[in-house]
């Protein structure tokens, strides 16, 4: 199908929060967070430039959810379709790994699962990279690939509406009234748009440019005391786990309600103390430093292995967030370096 | 759509066996059949209080109920030594993957196990004694901190070491009075004459330390890793592969094992604590 043109938002937003409830980006701050899409609201919804603060895993993998009932199992609460407008490449990428994890054959989370199937992707291209935006470390681009529903690319005198899947594209039939015909020279403006940004990203990242491939690095880090070295920085707020869109732990946990029980699934994090300990008291990684390592580790060496890609998406929210300015880029910068310290020749001693 | 693995089957608590000073056996009746093998383990609930994981000791040829041994070391095990009879309990699994048996048929098998690693060990001792005659031995050396810390004592101090086909030595830290038998940690009644190495796995489960020292000494006679089976314990929760907290290196304890050959985790630092 080819792309169509709207120069308005609002018509195409409504159309989609008729079907189904619809979340959009709105600015707090200097962030964008989502909230349910108001089309009566003074201030519609806008286009975000970069990818919003909160992930797209909040959507699919919520904070605190029900996971069973017992001793009489309850029917499954109900999801309807929903729909997530803005969501930029790296929240797309983010979606397939965790799509890799909760939907694996034969241990399948029926949880996610059921969330995952109601959710319509309406994805858009990025136009202003944040200053710790590194996706092209993970080969990634400034405009959604795939896996998108319907995307949104900004042009100057509107917005190229383009799906992704036969569910978007059966969208835009059933509401063609709504959409014209590309102009040309508008085509254009989007290729030129989408490789300035993808240029700007290069640009922004140049210093941290490694010279070997990513996997290779971090396992080279095994011995390494880089990760002692930034846990020095850490205080232990997991919020990098929190924020980040792939880390996909939980916790499972018991609760008495008046007439039943209830088995709950929570967001948890790898690298709190006693994560890992068992009731005996061992404790595999007491020391923050061996946290840290391993929870890069698991996204750039443990996953790619099980699973054949990258557990990070380069969206670069950890940086934004850590209080202690620890910087993925910089952990990876520094492994290279020691790495080629490591193989360097060293230098012939004249007897 | 899938069923719900996070969903426990209801059962409830029959039989408690006290078995030592911080050991009790549980025997679980579920309302649906729980069909196991040998080293898988299940996620016993504790309705309204949690859950933890623990390998059955019985032999997964009873799949109408199965026998938890549980020591008393946080606090999920705490309430469960509080239980009575009849209380209600959720069973979620069984998960991971247990012991190779049929890797093992015209082998010896040596165990050696500690203290309640007994617990696991008893599954798979029943199992080999249910087909001796397709092993060449069974050939176990066991340990526990004294003579009551044993579990399973009336099995472990004359049926079981009566069995055709069945080699077996026990061994305390510390004796008491009546103690006849070896005094030392499990590693010192181990020589390399018990078995023919060449053709024999070894399975070790134990208290982590005794684990450690037990394949070190393994490896010294001349086991190959790939022979050396382990059950790990690690803090296995949702026993599907995606909550994270049982992870070694790239492995999820509760879906790759938690019996591994020492081949496959030797590489990962943290496998001991």
């Amino acid at each position: 199908m080819e792309p169509v043109y709207i120069s308005n938002l609002k018509p195409f937003l409504d159309a989609v929060a008729e079907r189904m409830s619809l979340y959009v980006p709105k600015k707090t701050g200097q962030h964008y967070t989502y909230s349910k899409y108001d089309p009566d609201s003074k201030s519609p919804a806008e286009l975000n430039n970069i990818r919003t603060c909160t992930t797209v895993k909040e959507f699919l993998f919520p904070v605190c959810e029900l996971a069973a009932i017992f001793p009489e199992p309850a029917e499954p609460e109900e999801i309807k379709p929903f729909a997530v407008f803005g969501l930029k490449e790296c929240d797309l990428r983010s979606i397939e790994i965790l799509d890799k994890v909760f939907t694996e054959e034969e241990f399948e989370d029926p949880l996610y699962i059921k969330r995952r199937e109601n959710m319509f992707i309406i994805a858009s291209d990025c136009f202003e990279p944040g200053e710790s935006c590194f996706c092209n470390f993970f080969n990634g681009k400034a405009f959604a690939q795939n896996g998108f529903d319907i995307n949104v690319s900004k042009i100057r005198d509107g917005f190229i509406i383009e799906a992704g899947s036969e569910k978007g594209e059966d969208f835009i039939e059933k509401h063609s009234r709504l959409f014209n015909k590309v102009p040309d020279r508008l085509l254009g403006e989007r290729d030129k748009n989408r490789d300035k940004t993808q240029k700007q990203l290069e640009e922004n990242n140049a210093k941290y440019k490694l010279d070997v491939p990513i996997k290779e690095l971090t396992e080279s880090g095994w011995e390494s005391d880089v990760f002692d070295v930034e846990a020095k920085n850490c205080v232990e707020c997991q919020a990098c786990t929190r924020i980040c869109p792939t880390c996909h732990c939980f916790y499972l946990y018991d609760t008495k309600q008046k007439d039943y029980f209830a088995k709950m699934k929570m967001w948890d994090g790898c690298l709190r103390q006693a994560y890992a300990a068992v009731a005996g008291g061992a404790n595999p990684r007491k020391i923050l430093g061996d946290r840290i390592k391993h929870r890069l580790m698991h996204k750039l060496v443990y996953f790619v292995d099980r699973y054949g890609l990258d557990m990070c998406v380069g969206c670069g929210r950890c940086i934004d967030t850590c209080a202690g300015e620890i910087d993925m880029r910089s952990i990876l910068k520094k492994l290279n370096e020691e790495l080629k310290d490591k193989n360097r020749p060293k230098a012939k001693v004249i007897k | 759509m899938s069923k719900n693995p996070y969903q426990p089957v209801n059962g409830k608590i029959t039989e408690i066996i006290d078995e030592s000073p911080t050991v009790k056996s549980f025997v679980v009746v579920p309302e649906k059949k729980i069909k196991f093998e040998t080293g898988q383990f299940v996620e016993l609930t504790l309705p309204g209080e949690g859950e933890a994981p623990f390998t059955p000791s019985s032999s997964p040829s009873d799949s109408e109920k199965m026998e938890i041994s549980i020591m008393k070391a946080g606090r999920m095990t705490g309430l469960l030594h509080q239980c009575k009879k009849g209380q209600k309990v959720g069973i979620r699994g069984p998960f991971g993957k247990g012991y190779p048996v049929n890797d093992f048929v015209g082998r010896e098998v040596y165990i050696v196990g500690g203290g309640v690693g007994l617990a696991p060990i008893r599954s798979l001792f029943l199992t080999l004694v249910g087909r001796i005659k397709d092993f060449k031995s069974v050939v176990c050396r066991f340990g526990a901190k004294t003579p009551e810390d044993f579990i399973y004592k009336n099995a472990l101090f004359g049926p079981w070491q009566k069995i055709t086909g069945v080699n077996m030595k026990l061994t305390v830290d510390k004796a008491n009075g009546q103690w006849k038998d070896n005094v030392g940690v499990v590693t010192t009644i181990l020589s390399p004459q018990d078995v023919n190495i060449g053709n024999s796995a070894a399975v070790v489960c134990g208290p982590p330390i005794m684990m450690k020292f037990a394949t070190l000494k393994l490896l010294e006679f001349g086991f190959k890793p790939v022979n050396i089976y382990l059950s790990m314990e690690k803090n296995m929760s949702c026993g599907i592969g995606k909550c994270g907290h049982c992870m070694i290196g790239k492995y999820y304890v509760c879906k790759d094992g938690p019996v591994f050959t020492y081949e496959q985790i030797k590489d990962y630092p943290d496998i001991w604590a």
